[in-house]
């Protein structure tokens, strides 16, 4: 599973598209590019923990929400780039804390707990916020929209090679091995209980920094956006569709889902939900695989018909 | 209110009856659909909420009781439970290659449906919450007050936890159903129709959660937008009270109905959702297969 020169020349061609957008485009554009790249971020580093180990997480957004509100704090008093760094820290340490209980369980269990996790943090942070007597918070101040672009492309690229090298390290094997039999695992000698944990904070640093510079995004700051249950699903939902267990699989869901969107919305904005809902039906039904099987699949047959 | 007031409250008694209920015949059919057949139905909600929209048509159209509307809505969503297996679900479940990615592309389609259903009936609907007058009547026995509608509510979903369980102990079906959530290849193997069985849990679930939903809209206003907080409710239901497991999931909403009635007296209502999460949370981290585990099966 070497790298290609092939693979770099196309990542290395990504990014650089990527870079220059804030340069030639209008704001429209850079806003759905943005779009890309946070869900991309999101998308890879849920990768990390949930198409490695098979536990599907529906609590990616926890680490987002925790992410923006250490910035929202903090980010007055303290430069952008510590605050951002404070932001991954703080979700990595909330992983640590939790991961070792929540990692013990399995299957629909752990996806629902995920979930429920995500909205116990979301309400005990609006009790005690409503306690001091605030409900939401005006930002004032925040940076210009390329500055985000460029921070979350930064991160996008980060969590896209972390997937990628977790993937390809023996401790991604050991994931792998995981997910198909954790008992057999364990007996060959996979320390699955630390793997899972670390695999659990690996997935929880960037969402963290991305919540943080996203929450700058908009100039108010609300607990209910910032732990938005639908950004885990969304996330999930561009996973599945891409499918596949690499970064090129959520590569194809987001930058699909997101165009997708974008056309549906500036078109049929009153049929935007209606429309999604039936495209996604059909997808589950004709590319079960996800978009990345398909692909393969193509490609396969391409190859068999021109040899 | 003190302490000891709320414990001996006999109204909050009969609030929790009645939630607990509620919650657990929507998260038997979620569990009888995630227990045969593996799929995450995310959409359940959604069958609940169309339930209460059709019982508050036929009813100010037809002028029709929500008692009978019941019966309509059971039977007309166990043939969308029928249709939907037809056509979507089978092929899922009965190609080897698609099953590996089973939980997953079921959570995608189900999803996909919800949004559909959701915008749909709010689309012909509008956001509006509706609400309809029917048995409102106060009754009272002693300090407790109770409305017509919430006592007829609580006895036909006692009724149908009943007669599920009863169904599921007793027939011969009950225990073909049993054996496909144990052991669904060994059930296959000693005979069992599977495909049978999937039809029937499809059915039941789908008609529970009509049914659910009716009741529903019977006693408290509804929108298009109350399926999503319901099927998580549900999901609790099921997980706390261990999957497959139906008599746990019953004890598991009465539980749920518990929190939320006497947590909120007792703290306040900003509590409610802290309360929740916050008891299912830490009851999954120190027992990570629900309340009732006793034997695992996957």
């Amino acid at each position: 599973m070497n790298v290609t020169l092939k693979e770099i020349a196309v990542f290395v061609c990504l990014i650089l598209a990527f870079a220059v957008l804030p340069f030639l485009a209008q704001d429209y554009a850079i806003g759905v590019g943005l779009a890309i790249l946070m869900w991309l971020a999101l998308t890879q580093s849920w990768a990390v923990l949930s198409s490695m180990t098979g536990y599907i997480s529906l609590g990616q957004v926890v680490f987002y929400g925790i992410g923006s509100y250490v910035v929202v704090v903090t980010w007055q008093w303290i430069p952008l780039w510590l605050a951002l760094i404070m932001a991954g820290a703080i979700s990595a340490l909330f992983a640590l804390i939790v991961g070792l209980p929540v990692m013990r369980v399995r299957g629909p269990y752990f996806v629902i707990l995920t979930f429920g996790l995500a909205e116990l943090v979301k309400y005990s942070l609006m009790a005690i916020e409503a306690k001091m007597g605030i409900s939401s918070r005006l930002l004032f101040g925040t940076p210009p929209i390329e500055t985000i672009y460029w921070i979350v492309l930064v991160l996008a690229v980060a969590s896209t090679l972390l997937l990628e090298t977790v993937h390809r390290s023996p401790f991604g094997h050991g994931l792998r091995s995981l997910r198909e039999n954790e008992e057999a695992a364990e007996t060959l000698g996979v320390p699955v209980a630390r793997y899972k944990l670390i695999a659990f904070i690996l997935s929880a640093i960037i969402p963290g920094m991305v919540g943080g510079i996203m929450a700058l995004r908009s100039s108010y700051f609300e607990a209910t956006q910032a732990f938005d249950p639908m950004i885990s699903i969304t996330v999930i939902v561009m996973a599945i569709l891409g499918g596949g267990d690499n970064a090129r699989g959520p590569l194809f869901g987001v930058i699909f889902l997101v165009i997708l969107s974008e056309l549906l919305w500036t078109n049929a904005p009153q049929f935007y939900m209606i429309i999604l809902g039936i495209l996604l039906i059909v997808f589950v039904v004709k590319l079960p695989n996800g978009l990345l099987g398909w692909y393969r699949n193509y490609k396969h047959r391409a190859q068999g018909e021109g040899s | 209110m003190s302490f000891v007031d709320v414990f001996l409250s006999q109204q909050l008694l009969f609030a929790t009856l009645v939630t607990g209920a509620l919650y657990a015949i929507i998260a038997l059919g979620l569990n009888l659909v995630y227990g045969t057949m593996r799929l995450l139905n995310v959409a359940h909600g959604e069958l609940v909420m169309v339930g209460a929209y059709v019982g508050y048509w036929l009813f100010s159209v037809f002028g029709l009781s929500p008692l009978i509307s019941t019966v309509v809505v059971a039977a007309f969503s166990a043939i969308v439970g029928v249709l939907l297996y037809k056509f979507l679900l089978r092929d899922m479940l009965v190609r080897v290659d698609r099953r590996e990615r089973l939980e997953a592309n079921s959570l995608l389609l189900f999803f996909g449906l919800s949004l559909l259903i959701q915008n749909i009936v709010a689309w012909v609907e509008t956001a509006t919450p509706r609400a309809y007058q029917y048995m409102d009547h106060v009754y009272r026995f002693g300090d407790l007050a109770m409305t017509g509608n919430r006592i007829i509510a609580l006895l036909v979903a006692l009724a149908i936890c009943i007669g599920v369980t009863l169904f599921l102990r007793w027939s011969v079906f009950g225990l073909a159903l049993r054996s496909v959530i144990e052991q669904p290849e060994a059930a296959r193997i000693v005979g069992v129709n599977v495909e049978q069985v999937h039809i029937v849990s499809l059915t039941l679930g789908f008609a529970s959660a009509g049914v659910a939903g009716v009741l529903l809209g019977m006693m408290e206003q509804f929108s298009p937008f109350i399926g999503f907080p319901l099927a998580i409710a549900a999901f609790i239901v099921v997980i706390l009270g261990g999957l497959g497991n139906i008599l746990g999931g019953f004890l598991a909403a009465l539980l749920l109905g518990a929190i939320e009635t006497y947590g909120v007296a007792l703290t306040s209502p900003n509590l409610r959702s802290v309360l929740l999460y916050g008891v299912f949370v830490a009851t999954l981290m120190f027992l990570p297969q629900g309340l009732f585990a006793k034997r695992v099966s996957r």
